[in-house]
């Protein structure tokens, strides 16, 4: 059994140890800096127990002459200011270095996700599965400082044991080889196939709890009003139970592992014991130097005690390291400058025979054709998953159409790369608002706008009032998420970033949605007022501000089922008059 | 033996900890989840699902940590220091005295540069909590960074940031390690000390070689629990403010006295419910627009089975009414009435079980589609099931699955439309035929228009022979209302048939719409 879950999880860590060994090769001289630290804090300390040890033994046989324990003496004092220091230094330098791994890691992380970003249906889309990610980052923080640091370290404290040994006895050096080896290579494997296992199996446990917990706690509502919500506890509370028994019992195991440990140690001390006298009374060694060995021996087993521990700890890093290693580093693509015939003349939109199809089989988009002339206003309906978005995404150049083509003027969007921002600007459902200022927030449409134009915009969004009312202005910090302002107020910050942006075409993914109809109608104003120099391609849910459009398309199914003005689909469409009916019900009825 | 008897006492300690936080930890984790419940949405939602489901789990294990870790060390300060210095004081009562003397020192230093750190971290607190955010912040709007053609250069602002923060950090930890520095140092140079001193009496003959060997062995063990106690102390500080959490919100009581059981009966064609003068939160005076949860000297009768719509602007108090029918709002005045009987409030399960809520987004759990279905009537059959998801439209959805109604969905499953949403709710509700209570809080504000138009033919059927409140701002639906409610700032403003309401001066006053669309042409 040992066997194959050690080879199970050894086969499991190998793919996974490149985001690992990559910062290890290239931090090397910080590298071999902590780990000499490190070495050098328990050498420290096994010195000066191993001098205390002479320096007294030595001191009860009285020399005469007073400077044979003058040299320990200098030494312990040494010994025992070099210890604390180099502790502290070890640990400033291990922390600065996996600190500054984190950086990197954080940048690489962010190139890999960094180009499917703008796709609506990518695999990393929701925030909790980028939380998790920036999760694993601390998680490989702990690796080393918890396990591999002091893993190295121990080791290097064993070998150099060994060889000090070997200078007086080979066969005694041996003996420790092999005893030693047995409490920091064979014990913590034992551990690692026991516990390692049980610890994997308590993350996964306590992440199912997580995840119900949650569940119900947000669902709350739903518990209540079915007043089973003593049947959730009863059964959250059963695996609840179940996951403390799993730690009882590996905790259980962690302390007699402990014990038995220790029980080897006891061993291993009274070998140094036995083997020193011996040497002593044969006359080989002076007597001082028996203190010496057997207390230099403690903060040796010090150094090894949390060995076995750490290397039950190990699977935990194991899905950390596996999600890191699953993104794929894109290819660096060239630098892509804007075509001369894009650059400040009128842009005409053009999509011919458009098909788009995520999986085989399964088409989003079946044969759409489009024309969008310069300052047009275009508006885009249809049920959820027709194609609305992935006709955005196509436009904007995010995805490549599976066939037909997507033309400005004459070039493809999907060459544009990047530049296509200079273009195109888009103001979606939930426009983020980043953890800064109102105005840095507002900059991002244009990084080099002075504070007037960032001021202007803001104004032009409709944020006046709600600026002055705000002490600090335009510099009010807009914390996370945006999450002090309200829906329409976030929209509007995201339309002041727009106008700053000054692209020539402006698309609107439902941006009203949520709102209620008075502060939607205020905003729509705003936008059309503001950007009624642009083309609008406006992705809506009804039919409020629909005469303003030059052209209303309906997707359905991948195709164009409706098409036309306001007033052209109002006269010859009964569906159109239906839908319409409906919105503007309560409106109409005053108004007549 | 000695060394084998010691780790055999360390084991025993722990365990005998561990027993008892555990149960500790067990207690806490019942009355918790228990408290939760009885205190309801309105109060996950002041605190955040994400620290209620923190402090269930994680704090509560901090707690089992601080118990068990907090009565080792203490354990072990108490006895085994004071043991060390009493045998040291028989044996070689200098030594003793240097041990004894060097303590306050280690004691008095590891408080001052603790404090000195601790003051550090509150300074820079706000600067670090952004530099910290910044990477996590810039992945959740990368999006928007993408969309401003930002993105490849912000990679930089991201190295930068976190550099930043690396070094920040480092210079904290320079003095929050100072502390542990100044135990190991004192520590240690004790040890030498007392080492040095010995030899220098053993030089003069003044003492015995195996009492000092054992004074040397004894030393480090006598700081090791000392430095052991301040290596772990934010541990320690994590456990105690996890436990404080849990005490807050285990001592926030329920204001609200609940009423006899079997006082509420079950709503049918003959009930009467009056509310009179009820104020839920805030009143108008003084709350500010954004203000939610308020709603001022409501009054409302009705009598029987019938639909009622709720309208007005956001902030106007739908949502409030609905959660004060709801019970999961208490009123702070006035009097609700159920045929003769008095009702404090209406969070009673006897009302509650009456009820289906349908909001905006409706919660879809994390099982298969079919168990969401039945997740108000669990006993409900698989033939049931599917003909509740017939009724409510579903079909469509179930033919393109996979599994059918067997598919995994919500969170980390199948994700749904907000139209599909809707639809598992009115299966919900579709099933549940004994429930006479249906309450509406925007159900289609997120919808497009068409879908809508689908979803209506649906909900329709539903709200026959029922109880019905349906808020929204979709005035469309108020033509199939037999009353109608309009608020406007936490107050009735008017109520009424639908056409009469329509006709009525203050929708006129409420609906700026229009009058922001003539201005605009």
């Amino acid at each position: 059994m040992f066997r194959t879950i050690s080879g199970q999880s050894a086969n499991n860590l190998k793919p996974q140890v490149k985001w690992v060994s990559d910062y290890l090769r290239r931090y090397k001289r910080l590298l071999f800096l902590i780990l000499f630290l490190g070495l050098a804090t328990y050498l420290c300390a096994a010195g000066l127990m191993f001098i205390s040890g002479y320096l007294i033994s030595e001191a009860a046989t009285q020399p005469d002459n007073i400077l044979l324990i003058y040299l320990p003496i200098v030494l312990t004092r040494a010994f025992g200011i070099a210890r604390p220091s180099f502790h502290y230094v070890e640990r400033l330098v291990s922390h600065n270095f996996v600190l500054r791994m984190t950086s990197d890691l954080r940048v690489r992380l962010y190139h890999a996700l960094e180009p499917d970003a703008a796709q609506k249906k990518n695999k990393h889309k929701t925030g909790d599965i980028l939380s998790i990610l920036a999760d694993d980052i601390e998680h490989i923080q702990n690796l080393y400082i918890r396990i591999i640091f002091p893993a190295v370290i121990a080791a290097l404290l064993y070998l150099l044991a060994v060889l000090a040994l070997g200078i007086f006895s080979i066969f005694f050096a041996l003996f420790m080889l092999l005893w030693i080896g047995v409490m920091i290579i064979l014990v913590p494997l034992v551990s690692l196939a026991i516990n390692g296992a049980r610890r994997y199996s308590q993350k996964g446990l306590r992440n199912n709890l997580y995840q119900s917990l949650t569940d119900a706690v947000l669902g709350i509502r739903d518990w209540l009003y079915s007043g089973r919500q003593a049947d959730f506890i009863s059964n959250y509370e059963t695996n609840d139970d179940q996951l403390r028994t799993s730690y009882c019992r590996s905790n259980h195991f962690s302390k007699r592992r402990d014990f038995f440990w220790q029980m080897l140690a006891a061993v291993a001390l009274a070998a140094v014991l036995i083997w020193i006298s011996n040497l002593t009374s044969h006359g080989n060694l002076s007597t001082s130097w028996i203190a010496a060995f057997v207390l230099a021996v403690f903060p040796l087993i010090d150094a090894f005690a949390p060995i076995p521990e750490a290397f039950s700890n190990l699977p935990l890093y194991q899905d950390s390291l596996k999600r890191l290693n699953n993104l794929e580093q894109p290819a660096k693509s060239g630098v892509i400058t804007l075509p001369e015939e894009l650059v400040d003349t009128p842009i005409t939109i053009r999509l011919h025979n458009l098909c788009f199809q995520y999986e085989k089989g399964h088409s989003v988009l079946q044969g759409l054709n489009l024309t969008v002339a310069p300052k047009q206003k275009i508006a885009v309906l249809g049920p959820s998953g027709t194609g609305k978005s992935t006709m955005i995404s196509l436009i904007r150049g995010d995805l490549t159409p599976s066939s037909g083509t997507v033309q400005l003027n004459n070039t493809s969007s999907a060459s544009l790369g990047d530049t296509i921002a200079s273009l195109i600007g888009v103001l979606n459902q939930r426009p983020y608002l980043f953890d800064t200022t109102i105005g840095n927030n507002i900059r991002m449409g244009n990084p080099l706008a002075s504070e007037d134009e960032i001021l202007l915009a803001a104004t032009q969004a409709g944020l006046h009032e709600l600026l002055e009312g705000l002490s600090l202005g335009i510099n009010t910090p807009v914390e996370e998420a945006g999450a002090r302002f309200s829906g329409g107020e976030r929209q509007r910050f995201a339309l002041a970033r727009i106008i700053l942006q000054k692209t020539p075409i402006i698309i609107l993914d439902e941006p009203t949605i949520g709102l209620d109809p008075k502060r939607e109608a205020e905003l729509i104003a705003t936008i059309f007022d503001e950007l009624k120099d642009k083309t609008i391609i406006w992705v809506t849910h009804h039919l409020r501000g629909m005469e303003r459009m030059d052209n209303i398309i309906f997707l359905d199914n991948g195709h164009i089922a409706m098409e036309g003005t306001h007033a052209e689909l109002l006269q010859s469409s009964k569906r159109y008059q239906d839908l319409y009916a409906m919105d503007t019900w309560g409106e109409l009825k005053t108004n007549g | 033996m000695f060394f084998s008897l010691r780790h055999a006492l360390i084991w025993w300690r722990g365990k005998v900890l561990e027993n008892y936080a555990t149960s500790a930890g067990k207690t806490l984790r019942h009355r918790l989840l228990d408290k939760i419940f009885a205190l309801g949405p309105s109060f996950v939602q002041k605190r955040g699902t994400g620290n209620l489901v923190t402090m269930n789990l994680e704090g509560i294990r901090r707690i089992e940590n601080y118990i068990s870790l907090f009565g080792s060390k203490l354990i072990s300060i108490l006895i085994i220091p004071p043991l060390i210095l009493i045998y040291a004081i028989f044996l070689d009562w200098k030594s003793a005295l240097t041990m004894f003397l060097v303590l306050p020192i280690i004691i008095t230093f590891m408080i001052l540069l603790g404090k000195v750190a601790r003051n550090r971290v509150t300074q820079k607190y706000q600067s670090y909590r952004i530099l910290a955010n910044h990477f996590v912040d810039s992945l959740r709007g990368l999006e928007t960074l993408k969309l401003l053609g930002l993105s490849t250069g912000y990679a930089k602002t991201v190295g930068a940031t976190s550099e930043n923060y690396r070094k920040a950090t480092i210079g904290t930890l320079t003095v929050a390690f100072m502390s542990n520095f100044a135990l190991d140092f004192f520590s240690t140079i004790s040890v030498a000390l007392i080492a040095l001193f010995l030899g220098l009496r053993l030089l003069d003959g003044n003492l015995l070689l195996a009492p000092a060997i054992t004074m040397l062995i004894l030393a480090p063990e006598y700081f090791a629990p000392i430095r052991e106690f301040g290596g772990d102390y934010h541990a320690t500080l994590d456990g105690k403010k996890a436990f404080d959490d849990v005490q807050t919100v285990l001592d926030t009581t329920i204001t609200a006295k609940s009423c006899a059981e079997g006082n509420i009966a079950s709503w049918s064609e003959s009930t009467r419910l009056v509310i009179t003068d009820v104020t839920v939160g805030k009143d108008c005076t003084t709350g500010s627009e954004s203000q939610p949860n308020r709603l001022e000297t409501f009054s409302f009768s009705w009598h029987g089975l019938g639909k009622i719509g709720v309208i007005g602007a956001s902030g106007a108090g739908k949502s409030t009414l609905v959660e004060l029918l709801g019970g999961f709002l208490n009123p702070k005045s006035g009097e609700i009435r159920i045929n003769d009987a008095n009702i404090p409030n209406l969070r009673h399960s006897d009302w509650q079980k009456q009820i289906i809520y349908i909001p905006q987004h409706p919660y879809i759990f994390q099982t298969t589609l079919a168990d969401n279905i039945r997740f108000y009537t669990p006993q409900a059959s698989d033939e049931q099931v599917q003909q509740a998801a017939r009724q409510a439209g579903l079909d469509e959805l179930t033919a393109v699955l996979p599994l059918g109604l067997n598919e995994m969905i919500g969170e980390g499953g199948r994700a749904l439309s907000g139209g599909q949403e809707q639809r598992v709710a009115l299966a919900r509700a579709f099933l549940d035929a004994e429930r006479p209570i249906l309450l509406f809080d925007e159900p289609t504000a997120h919808i497009d228009i068409e879908t809508e138009y689908e979803l209506k033919k649906s909900m329709l059927p539903l709200m026959q022979s029922r109880l019905v409140f349906f808020a929204t701002h979709r005035l469309h639906w108020m033509r199939e209302m037999d009353w109608i409610l309009m608020l406007d700032k936490g107050c009735l403003v008017a109520q009424g048939r639908p056409e009469d309401i329509f006709k009525h001066s203050a929708y006129q006053a409420l609906n700026d719409i229009k009058k922001a669309k003539k201005t605009d042409v």
